[in-house]
């Protein structure tokens, strides 16, 4: 069972943020999406999952807007994805991607700093709100007591959380994570958790891809899955992970248990 | 008693006999050698005229690609090799010649190796004065076995040079510079312009600098506080280009102090005559004094 | 921020002692009070004047215009394409350049006015081709694909222009000042009609100055941002082609400073923002350009050298100790 109230459980999503309805996406020849759809309200967390190769990534991108579909609607708090532009994106959604470059030479502040130029226009300088701005978001993704150091002198973890952190100096309400934790160990990604499922705290609505099946049990308010380029199901995990469709989807003989706010997947692997 | 006469005579006859044979296989080659190159080529223009000035015709002369040299009408008919970098004319068409002598330039150092080692003799012709060039016709004509001619057109060349270079009113500064655009690579002394430049009666503008090369690239501070009173220059291009040129040296703003600049006294000069050795040296220093220095 | 303080007022005393030397040295000895006459005052003898206002005045303002274009030029395309060996060579200019101030020099030598025209039309034309190419078809604006077709284009213009070269050889020593690259004292003439492209190319990476910072962590980064990462690559090589034809119209070929002096200014003042690394190249490359045209006219006075290898005189030893300063 995932934390949160009432109304962020089960089969009806709150009214809200994001609306995408029959996305269909085409990428050099190949049909990744056909037909997939997604709700986002306020202050939930939605892991999406799926085999590989399902076109989850390929969803967030292009709710997102930084891949363009080829058919269906995508609505913003109304707004239609089509009608928005580059900024007004900005102002309304964070896209953490998986792996950033990491340039050499950029400090952890200089980076989150970058994340806030949303906010400025052109030529302006940077003004007290803004340094203030960054401030913050650096210490919501807990990063602040290495502000001065190199991108490149970072573990995955650290570096993880100044993706978000970098998301987070946008101050939009929505931040989507693409597999933020595939990369990571165990303890980076229990701190990532951690920190993702703090932000929902705070009021932020964040729609995560994730690969780990019971993470996303843990966490998500709502799961959703991505099958074939389609979603196949959407609702309380537990109740959408059954065995059936783990075998269906996954091709895995697999069960989803929690117990006393552990999440475990027990799995056959290498059969009966 | 005529068996013991016929021996010692028999052997006198054969002694005889085997001397001259020796004396003619000695004197052969050197009577061969003495005999003048009848295949010659001549790959510049320089070694083309002078040939054609001492009555030899090549049996091939060599133009450099794109270039239009003055050949003497007496060349009319000559076939004409082309010249490129780095080996001036095609080996192989210059093989099938079968040439005795090439006369060539520094320019052609790579191909005049290759000459070498295909056995064909290479004689260098570079002059870079006017003594250097009447040394040379004079060495040319050795070469090719017209000696005497060559002393006597020596004689008259140089009567000529004098006559063109006699009443010199005014010695006006002059900067010669080679080349498009705007950058003064000057003449120095030591290079065939400015030799020819200097027997006309011009001073050259040389910045007190020297160079083996025979030319420089100036400052044109340099220019501007040299006051020089003509500038002259050399560029390579067609005739109907002339025009154009001029105008584009006289409106250079960085020459518009001088002295040449303010009195129109700027000159383009199309033909090679001040870029490489000619044989008319006496014409082209009467067309330098005439059309340029006007003294 | 102590560090880029430092680095600033460093290239700053730099390009200041620099134009200054510019000024006060050449082949001919005009000494300083005099020099401070003529500019400020009217005094002087008419040669003084000449000298100072008509030759040097002019080149050290080409100089450092030239150096300042080069420098952003290098940085805005490193930045763009995400690759340190980024020059405006790479997007193919310098070959353009090259072939079309050869082709005006050995077949039109009678529209010798024209040489500056020449070489923005080819240098322009060659990143236009680049562009082309590498936005067409698959992965469309790609740091691999501009770097490829840059390269094609380089063989290209680089072939044609060997050609030419080949095929009038007395016609090559004018070439060659071209090639070597050079500025040349002939007044206010070629700046006045070169100004525009100079404008237009330094307004667009002052615009882009941020946006490349974006594009630095990533295209999804900048796209999250509300940048659209192909379009920012589009615009700096467009501003590159710019400043880079337009230096090569009235320079020459001066390759080394678009590559080297951004990466002087990144290793001094340790950091790759482009908030920094722009305005300071622009620095950088004037103060390296001025310095070295002013050694490469007065070091064997009156003989004018290319500037070229005195730039790498003064450059490559600092990179190097930078190099080894640097973690």
């Amino acid at each position: 069972m995932g934390p949160g109230g009432e109304q962020s459980r089960g089969g009806r999503p709150p009214k809200g943020l994001l609306e995408a309805r029959g996305v269909e996406v085409e990428i050099a020849g190949t049909q990744i999406l056909r037909g997939a759809d997604l709700d986002l309200g306020d202050g939930e967390l939605v892991a999406i999952v799926g085999p590989n190769g399902a076109g989850k990534s390929t969803l967030v991108r292009a709710v997102s807007g930084l891949q363009r579909p080829n058919a269906g609607n995508v609505r913003w708090s109304g707004r239609e994805l089509s009608d928005m532009r580059g900024r007004d994106l900005a102002r309304v959604r964070a896209f953490v991607p998986q792996r950033m470059p990491v340039p050499a030479g950029v400090t952890v502040r200089e980076a989150v700093t970058i994340g806030r130029s949303s906010h400025l226009k052109p030529l302006s300088r940077l003004t007290g709100a803004d340094r203030e701005g960054v401030e913050r978001a650096m210490e919501r993704a807990g990063v602040a007591r290495f502000a001065e150091r190199s991108l490149t002198t970072l573990s995955g973890g650290e570096l993880q959380r100044v993706q978000i952190g970098i998301g987070l100096a946008q101050e939009a309400p929505v931040l989507i994570a693409d597999e933020p934790t595939s990369q990571l160990d165990l303890g980076a990604t229990v701190g990532v958790a951690g920190l993702l499922r703090s932000l929902v705290g705070e009021g932020l609505a964040v729609l995560l891809v994730v690969h780990d099946l019971s993470l996303a049990a843990a966490i998500a308010d709502r799961v959703v899955v991505v099958s074939e380029g389609r979603t196949v199901a959407s609702g309380e995990a537990t109740a959408v992970l059954s065995h059936e469709r783990l075998a269906e989807v996954w091709g895995a003989d697999a069960r989803l248990t929690e117990h006393e706010g552990r999440t475990a997947l027990h799995v056959a692997w290498v059969g009966p | 008693m005529i068996g013991r006469l016929s021996v010692p005579m028999g052997r006198k006859l054969a002694a005889l006999f085997a001397a001259t044979l020796v004396l003619v296989a000695l004197t052969l080659p050197a009577v061969a050698q003495a005999a003048p190159p009848k295949r010659i080529v001549a790959l510049t223009p320089f070694a083309a005229n002078t040939l054609a000035k001492l009555g030899v015709k090549p049996v091939a002369i060599g133009e450099t690609l794109g270039g239009s040299e003055r050949f003497s009408p007496k060349l009319k008919g000559v076939p004409v090799l082309p010249l490129a970098h780095p080996n001036g004319p095609n080996l192989e068409q210059l093989a099938a010649l079968d040439p005795d002598l090439v006369f060539s330039s520094r320019t052609w150092a790579k191909g005049n190796q290759a000459m070498g080692s295909l056995g064909i003799d290479v004689v260098l012709n570079d002059p870079q004065s006017i003594n250097g060039a009447l040394a040379d016709t004079f060495k040319i004509g050795t070469i090719v076995g017209r000696k005497h001619y060559a002393r006597d057109l020596l004689q008259g060349m140089r009567v000529q040079i004098e006559a063109a270079s006699k009443g010199i009113e005014s010695r006006p500064k002059v900067m010669l510079i080679l080349g498009v655009g705007r950058t003064p690579f000057t003449f120095l002394p030591n290079s065939w312009g400015g030799s020819v430049v200097s027997k006309a009666g011009g001073r050259l503008l040389t910045g007190g600098v020297s160079s083996s090369s025979g030319f420089e690239r100036i400052s044109d501070e340099v220019v501007v506080a040299e006051n020089p009173d003509v500038i002259i220059a050399v560029p390579h291009a067609n005739e109907d280009d002339i025009p154009s040129l001029t105008e584009y040296l006289r409106a250079n703003p960085a020459w518009s102090s001088t002295s040449a600049a303010r009195n129109g006294r700027v000159y383009v000069s199309v033909d090679n005559s001040l870029l490489q050795a000619g044989t008319d040296i006496a014409r082209t220093i009467r067309k330098v004094r005439r059309s340029y220095l006007k003294n | 921020m102590a560090r880029r303080t430092a680095v600033y007022a460093t290239l700053l005393a730099a390009l200041a002692a620099a134009t200054v030397a510019s000024l006060a040295f050449g082949a001919v000895q005009v000494p300083i009070g005099d020099v401070i006459d003529i500019l400020f005052g009217g005094g002087g003898t008419a040669t003084q004047q000449q000298i100072v206002e008509t030759l040097r005045l002019p080149r050290t303002v080409e100089a450092l215009v030239v150096g300042a274009a080069l420098g952003i030029a290098g940085a805005i395309l490193q930045g763009a394409l995400g690759n340190p060996l980024a020059s405006p060579d790479v997007i193919g200019v310098t070959g353009g350049a090259g072939f079309g101030a050869i082709l005006i020099i050995i077949l039109f030598p009678g529209s010798i006015a024209l040489l500056p025209v020449g070489a923005l039309f080819f240098g322009l034309l060659a990143a236009a081709m680049v562009f082309v190419f590498a936005w067409s078809g698959r992965n469309r604006g790609s740091t691999g694909k501009v770097i490829l077709a840059g390269i094609a284009m380089l063989s290209l213009f680089t072939a044609g222009t060997t050609g030419l070269l080949a095929a009038y050889p007395e016609r090559a020593p004018s070439a060659i000042f071209f090639i070597a690259g050079g500025l040349t004292s002939s007044g206010w003439e070629e700046i006045k009609t070169i100004w525009p492209y100079f404008a237009v190319g330094f307004l667009i990476a002052l615009m882009l100055i941020r946006p490349l910072d974006r594009l630095a962590l990533g295209d999804d980064v900048a796209a999250s941002l509300g940048s659209r990462p192909q379009l920012i690559r589009l615009g700096a090589g467009v501003a590159a082609a710019l400043l880079a034809a337009a230096s090569a119209a009235i320079a020459g070929l001066l390759g080394f400073l678009g590559l080297v002096v951004p990466h002087v200014v990144r290793m001094a003042g340790g950091t790759s923002s482009h908030t920094f690394v722009v305005p300071a190249s622009a620095l950088g490359g004037a103060a390296l350009l001025v310095a070295g045209d002013t050694l490469a006219r007065t070091l064997r006075a009156p003989i004018e050298m290319p500037v070229g290898p005195f730039m790498v005189l003064l450059g490559v030893p600092l990179f190097l100790w930078l190099l080894r300063k640097a973690v």
